[in-house]
C-alpha cells in the first residue's frame, strides 16, 4: 500500500487547455452556495476545499479535469494548485466510483475487532476486491484509516453515516437497504459537507438570489 | 480518583443538543459570566486551572492565550482543532454530537479573551454527523444572540464557521491545518523557534489561538466554578480530568471522563474489564509508546505516563488481550504512518514506507534478525527529523514494541509465523 502515496494518481489522459475558458458545469445553486462560503474566508483560496466539496457533487461523485479546471477558474488561480490540492485529500474521489461507497475501517481497533473479517466478507459478497467497483457500477469497496468510532469497531462509513458493530447479518441487511434506494451516497456525502458549511442566513441569502435569478429569467422569457 | 464527570455532566440528559435544554442546565452563563470579567482576568482563570491542551501534547493552555497581542493591529483567529484523526480517539466525536453548544459557548469566551471576532472549526470530513450537530447549534447560537455581532449587547462580536477537511490525518497537526484551511496541500510549516508562534502568525499570519475540541470544552466550566476549582480536581500539574476513549479488547467500550491521576486499572474496570486476559494497553492514540500488562499499575496523568515510558496523548485508550500478535500489530501501525505521511520531509516519507517494507518482509517468512535492528536504526532516523510531530509519533511505537516485545519479532523470523498463533495452537492441543 505505501508505494502508492505520494504519487499523484490523477489519470494523464487529457490535457487541459488552460487558455480555453472552461465549460462550466456548476448549477446556479452551487455558484451561491461558493460564492456564501467565499465570504467565510479573508482570501478566495481558501474556499478551496468546500469548492472541491461542491465540485465533486456537481460532478457527479468524482473530480475529473474539468472539474478541477471550473474550480480554478471560480476561484481565480490554475490548474495546477487545484490538482495540487485535490490530489493530496483522499476523500476527493480522482476516478469514477460506484453509486454506493462501502469504506472499511481496517485500523489498530478496528484490526483487532474484525475489520479484515468485514473487508473480507464484502469482497466475497460483492465478488470484488478492495479498490474495485462492481460491474453494475453500483458498488465500490475501499479500505480506510481510522474513522475514529473506535468503541464500534469494526466500523465503516456508508455516504453521510458511520454504520458500526458491523457482523455478517448487519452487513447483509445494509447491502439489501442500499441495493433498495438509488441515492448516491458519495454525492450525498459532498452534499452533506457542504451544507454543513452554510449557515442559516447564508442558505436565506442562496434561496433569495436563487429566487431574484428565476425571476429575472422569466422577465426575459416573457 | 475514578470517575468524575465534567465535560460529561450533562451527557446523558435527554435532548442536550437543543439550545433551550442546554440553556437549563447553566448554558451560557459561563458566557455571561465571562463577558463581565475584562479579558485578562478570564485568561488568569484559564491560568488557573491549569488545563493542559487536550489534543496530545498537554501544553498550558493558558500560555498559548496569554501570547496573543493584546492589541488590534490586526485580526485574530480561534481556531478549534476539530480534526480527530489519532487512531483510537472518539471524544471530540461525542463532545460535538452530543454537546455542541459547550464547545460553542467555550469557542466565544476564547474569542471574547483573546480580540478574535472570527471562530473556525476544522472538522475532518468523515465527521459529517458531529459536522452537523455542531451545525445546528451555531445556527441556534446565532439566532438566540450569542455568535453574530453586539453578543448579548457587550459590543463583543464573534462569528463562527465550520471548514471541513478532506480526508487527511496529518491536518491534525496544527500548521498542516492552518495550510489546509488556508486551501493549501495540508502540510505542516516551520515551526518556532524558526518560525513564529501562531499566537504570532496563524492564519494569515495573523494571531491565532489553536486548541482541540476537548480544550475549549473545558472553559465553560472552568469559568462558571473558577480555575482554583478545575485545578483542585486531579493532580498537581495534571489538573481535571480527561476524557479516555476506550476501545478494544474491553466488555463496555466508550467514553469514559476520569480525574487525573486515576489508576489505569480502575478505568479498565468502568469500561467493563479486559475481554480474555490482558496483554498491553496503548494509553494515548497510536502514536503513544505501548505499555504491557505488567507495568499497567499506573495513574493516567501526564507525569505518571511519562515516568512509565509512554504518554497520555489524546486518550485512545486501545485495549489488547493475548491473541494479538504485536508484531502484526505493529505493521498495521507503520502502515498507518506511512499511508499518512504528508511527503514534506524526506526522513519521514521515505523512513516509514522503508519500515512497512521490513514488517512485510518478516510476515512473509523472508524476516532477517538484523532486520530488528535495521528497523531501531530508522526509527532514530526519522524521530526528531521531520518539521511535524507525525515523524516522532511513528517512530516511537515502532521502538517501545521492539523494547517489550523483541522475543515476538525474533519468533516471527525464526519461524515464519507468530508465537501467539503457536501458543494458542499449543494450548488447543
Amino acid at each position: 500500500m505505501s508505494e502508492r502515496i505520494q504519487l499523484s494518481d490523477y489519470p494523464r489522459v487529457r490535457r487541459i487547455d488552460e487558455k480555453k475558458p472552461p465549460e462550466l458545469r456548476f448549477s446556479p445553486q452551487a455558484v451561491e452556495e461558493l460564492e456564501r462560503i467565499k465570504q467565510h474566508y479573508p482570501t478566495k483560496r481558501a474556499a478551496m476545499l468546500p469548492a472541491l466539496w461542491i465540485a465533486q457533487r456537481e460532478y457527479g461523485g468524482y473530480l475529473p479535469p474539468e472539474a478541477l479546471m471550473e474550480v480554478a477558474y471560480r476561484l481565480g488561480t490554475s490548474y495546477a494548485v487545484v490538482e495540487g490540492v485535490a490530489s493530496f485529500y483522499t476523500m476527493y474521489n480522482k476516478r469514477p466510483v460506484g453509486r454506493v461507497m462501502l469504506e472499511v475501517c481496517t485500523n489498530l481497533t478496528c484490526s483487532i475487532c474484525g475489520g479484515y473479517e468485514v473487508l473480507r466478507y464484502l469482497e466475497q459478497k460483492l465478488g470484488i476486491r478492495v479498490g474495485e467497483t462492481t460491474p453494475d457500477g453500483q458498488f465500490t469497496l475501499t479500505e480506510v484509516e481510522c474513522l475514529n468510532d473506535c468503541g464500534n469497531a469494526p466500523v465503516m462509513q456508508v455516504g453521510n453515516r458511520y454504520v458500526g458493530n458491523l457482523t455478517p447479518e448487519k452487513i447483509d441487511a445494509l447491502l439489501e437497504e442500499l441495493k433498495q434506494t438509488d441515492q448516491h451516497t458519495v454525492v450525498q456525502l459532498a452534499d452533506t459537507v457542504v451544507q454543513c458549511h452554510l449557515s442559516e442566513s447564508d442558505r436565506q441569502a442562496i434561496a433569495e438570489a436563487l429566487a431574484k435569478s428565476s425571476v429575472s429569467q422569466e422577465v426575459d422569457n416573457g | 480518583m475514578g470517575e468524575l464527570r465534567v465535560l460529561f455532566q450533562h451527557r446523558d440528559v435527554p435532548g442536550i443538543e437543543n439550545l433551550a435544554v442546554y440553556e437549563q442546565h447553566g448554558g451560557y452563563s459561563a458566557l455571561r459570566k465571562a463577558l463581565g470579567m475584562t479579558r485578562q482576568q478570564v485568561i488568569d482563570e484559564v491560568k488557573a486551572s491549569g488545563v493542559r491542551g487536550r489534543g496530545g501534547a498537554g501544553f498550558p493552555a493558558w500560555i498559548k492565550w496569554n501570547g496573543i497581542p493584546k492589541d488590534e493591529r490586526q485580526p485574530h483567529y480561534v481556531l478549534c482543532n476539530a480534526d480527530e484523526g489519532e487512531p483510537g480517539t472518539f471524544k471530540d466525536r461525542e463532545l460535538m454530537m452530543r454537546l455542541p453548544h459547550q464547545l460553542i459557548e467555550g469557542m466565544i469566551i476564547a474569542g471574547y479573551a483573546t480580540l478574535a471576532k472570527v471562530g473556525y472549526i476544522y472538522i475532518r470530513g468523515e465527521y459529517t454527523e458531529p459536522a452537523r450537530a455542531m451545525r445546528r447549534a451555531i445556527d441556534e447560537a446565532y439566532q438566540a444572540g450569542y455568535l453574530g455581532k453586539n453578543i448579548l449587547g457587550s459590543g463583543v462580536d464573534f462569528d463562527l464557521y465550520i471548514h471541513m477537511g478532506a480526508g487527511s490525518y496529518e491536518c491534525g497537526e496544527e500548521s498542516a491545518m492552518m495550510s489546509s484551511l488556508m486551501g493549501e496541500r495540508g502540510q505542516p510549516r516551520l515551526k518556532f523557534p524558526h518560525a513564529p508562534l501562531p499566537t504570532i502568525a496563524g492564519l494569515w499570519d495573523c494571531p491565532t489561538l489553536i486548541n482541540n475540541v476537548e480544550t475549549l470544552s473545558c472553559v465553560p466550566a472552568i469559568i462558571r466554578n473558577g480555575g482554583a476549582w478545575y485545578a483542585s480536581m486531579g493532580t498537581e500539574k495534571s489538573t481535571g480530568t480527561k476524557i479516555f476513549s476506550v476501545s478494544g479488547h474491553v466488555n463496555k467500550p466508550g467514553n469514559y471522563e476520569v480525574e487525573m491521576g486515576t489508576p489505569l486499572m480502575e478505568l479498565l474496570e468502568l469500561a467493563g474489564g479486559v475481554k480474555g486476559k490482558l496483554k498491553a494497553v496503548i494509553p494515548g492514540g497510536s502514536s503513544v509508546p505501548i505499555l504491557p500488562a505488567e507495568k499497567c499499575e499506573v495513574n493516567l496523568d501526564y507525569e505518571s505516563l511519562q515516568a512509565a515510558g509512554t504518554m497520555l496523548g489524546s486518550g485512545g485508550f486501545m485495549v489488547l488481550n493475548d491473541t494479538v500478535c504485536i508484531v502484526r500489530f505493529m505493521r498495521r501501525t507503520a502502515a498507518f504512518y506511512a499511508h499518512e505521511s504528508c511527503g514534506k520531509c524526506t526522513p519521514c516519507r521515505e523512513g516509514t514506507r522503508w519500515m512497512v517494507k521490513i514488517f512485510d518482509r518478516i510476515l512473509a517468512g523472508g524476516g532477517r534478525m538484523e532486520d530488528i535492528d535495521l528497523l531501531l536504526d530508522i526509527c532514530d532516523q526519522i524521530d526528531g527529523r521531520s518539521y511535524c510531530g507525525l515523524g516522532d509519533a511513528a517512530a516511537w511505537p515502532i521502538r517501545a514494541s521492539i523494547k517489550h516485545y523483541r522475543h515476538e519479532y525474533e519468533y516471527y523470523i525464526q519461524h515464519g509465523h507468530s508465537i501467539v498463533e503457536a501458543q494458542a495452537q499449543a494450548i488447543a492441543v
